[in-house]
């Protein structure tokens, strides 16, 4: 049976772009020469509203259309999901959480995963002028995960929101570089 | 070239390379993507047709039949409540055999009110008089959509593309578009002769008495029965010119040596060939039939593909409420017409967006070996419990 070789789960709230950063990994894991699926999962559409976002990343092509229910990664793209929702529901051994903020004092999840805390709001806010965490939380999932290149993040980037403008353009690549940097030498709390 | 693309993305560039000359249309989740990728085409200067924003769906619907009526090709696309708010121009445009295209976003249909997917707004139209075509992947509802011109115009019939809500139309996956050249190789412009012209003025659409009606509907049948060697033609010939064969009338999956086969339209199929395989795997005689051309119902290529086969499962995603699976009810009447006893059994499942996933399909297609054909079972309701009869 064809199954994926990695599957990751966003987890956000309506308006947070998790769709998007769902949609820019499965073109960044594409442009690596693989096959990839990126879907969302809607509540009805509300701003606010929990929302997920899936991504398969294959050697073989993708025939399966189902939602992810476990998941090698979860990247949660705002800390209070935490509260609400069962955000590492399925997470496989070993799987990895991108969360924006700092990890919680008592990780929620089997203790195989690994918990990583991104400032990426803060970095979103120093990059782009506003709160997006999206690209930050991309770079550091490619920084632990080594399953996209950071060249490829950086063109799906340009290709994808070349729409903007330049100037979104090279925010959103800035902030893919810091969120990397902050998943490689993680700083002081943010 | 292949690309990473959303499947609104997708099926909107390949209608743009069909030429349409007017687009009408009225916004509905989860078909609005398509159409707001059209719209900013015109807009950029990219396409040239005239858009317009119909105030319902019954206008736009309307707009399209004019449309095709002055011999213009046109497009439009809908989901759910719109497709039926459509309902009586959509018989009219059929019984006028004027080449209309549309996809419709499959979605549930109120009430209870939901955006998700599953099969019951197309399904309702069966009877309309439309050719319906139902598609697994993006990349087959690119290609069908082309596919689609090519048929409605040399049948003088209208077809409805059918795309999965959401688990397609939302969907990122690689696509390859067809190019603009193949597509005008295999498209050639429309050629219209009943079309509306005022240097010669006819009726189109007038009405019949009792002594006549009749035959028109007749006349209708057949066009869509003869409807299938056309449908089977024209996925070969794009298959010549792309290299991208998706079936014609249906896509056989490890059917050959089959004992079960499960019978399923649409992008479920996709798990059903997960399922198939874990199967086989496990040594069990098991294939897949996906039936792309749910109308007209290909009666004869379904009893011959079938013959070898033991058991049937027919995984569908509507319901005639108090008859059961249409599906399986149509599949099991063409069977008996053929004298053939095989049992077909009734799956109904994926209502409302419910996730059909590999596991559970697996368990229902291992599970029909071993019991008899229930006429017509709810997969995974919560109210009876899984595989319990609803």
């Amino acid at each position: 049976m064809a199954t994926a070789l990695h599957e990751i789960r966003f987890h956000g709230r309506g308006g947070q772009g998790s769709v998007s950063a769902a949609a820019l990994l499965s073109v960044a894991a594409f442009l690596d020469g693989y096959e990839a699926q990126a879907f969302p999962r809607f509540g009805s559409e509300r701003r606010g509203a929990p929302v997920e976002a899936y991504v398969r990343i294959s050697r073989e092509p993708i025939r399966r259309h189902n939602q992810i229910y476990e998941p090698d990664a979860v990247v949660i793209q705002d800390p209070t999901l935490l509260r609400s929702e069962n955000v590492t529901a399925g997470l496989r051994d070993g799987g990895f959480v991108i969360l924006n903020g700092e990890p919680p004092a008592t990780a929620t999840s089997s203790s195989a995963a690994v918990w990583l805390g991104i400032p990426a709001s803060r970095i979103g806010r120093a990059c782009l002028g506003r709160p997006l965490p999206n690209t930050a939380l991309l770079g550091a999932l490619a920084a632990v995960t080594e399953w996209v290149s950071m060249d490829a993040l950086e063109e799906a980037v340009t290709n994808h929101l070349a729409h903007k403008g330049e100037e979104v353009v090279l925010g959103n690549i800035q902030a893919l570089h810091q969120g990397r940097e902050a998943a490689v030498h993680p700083g002081p709390p943010a | 070239m292949r690309q990473q693309l959303e499947g609104s993305h997708a099926v909107a560039s390949a209608v743009a390379r069909c030429r349409p000359r007017v687009i009408a249309a009225y916004p509905i989740t989860p078909q609005t993507h398509i159409i707001e990728h059209l719209a900013r085409m015109i807009a950029d200067g990219d396409l040239d047709s005239e858009f317009v924003s119909a105030e319902s769906e019954f206008a736009a619907a309307s707009i399209v039949l004019g449309a095709v009526a002055t011999g213009e090709r046109a497009f439009t696309a809908t989901a759910s409540q719109g497709l039926l708010l459509m309902t009586e121009v959509l018989f009219n445009i059929a019984g006028l055999r004027l080449p209309v295209v549309m996809i419709c976003a499959n979605r549930a249909v109120s009430a209870p009110i939901s955006i998700f997917n599953d099969h019951q707004d197309s399904m309702s139209l069966r009877d309309a008089g439309w050719i319906q075509l139902y598609v697994e992947s993006n990349q087959e509802a690119a290609d069908t959509v082309v596919q689609a011109y090519r048929i409605a115009e040399t049948c003088a019939l209208p077809v409805m593309v059918c795309m999965d809500g959401f688990f397609l139309t939302h969907t990122f996956e690689p696509v390859e578009l067809p190019t603009q050249e193949e597509v005008d190789r295999y498209l050639p412009p429309l050629r219209f002769p009943r079309a509306l012209n005022p240097a010669r003025p006819m009726t189109l659409g007038g009405g019949a008495e009792p002594d006549n009606y009749l035959e028109y509907r007749a006349s209708q049948h057949r066009a869509l029965d003869d409807a299938a060697e056309t449908i089977a033609h024209a996925s070969t010939e794009y298959a010549q010119v792309t290299g991208r064969d998706h079936g014609g009338l249906f896509e056989a999956y490890r059917l050959a040596d089959a004992h079960t086969v499960v019978v399923a339209l649409g992008s479920v199929m996709g798990a059903i060939k997960d399922s198939v395989d874990a199967l086989r795997h496990q040594g069990q005689a098991v294939g897949a039939l996906r039936l792309r051309c749910f109308r007209p119902f290909p009666s004869q290529a379904l009893v011959r593909a079938l013959a070898g086969a033991q058991r049937i499962v027919v995984v569908e995603k509507a319901l005639s409420a108090g008859a059961g699976g249409i599906l399986a009810c149509e599949l099991r009447a063409c069977l008996q017409q053929a004298g053939s006893a095989c049992p077909v059994h009734g799956f109904v499942g994926g209502l409302g967006g419910r996730d059909l996933t590999v596991n559970t399909l697996t368990a229902v297609i291992d599970a029909a070996a071993k019991s008899p054909a229930p006429a017509c079972r709810f997969i995974d309701c919560h109210e009876t419990g899984p595989l319990e009869t609803g």
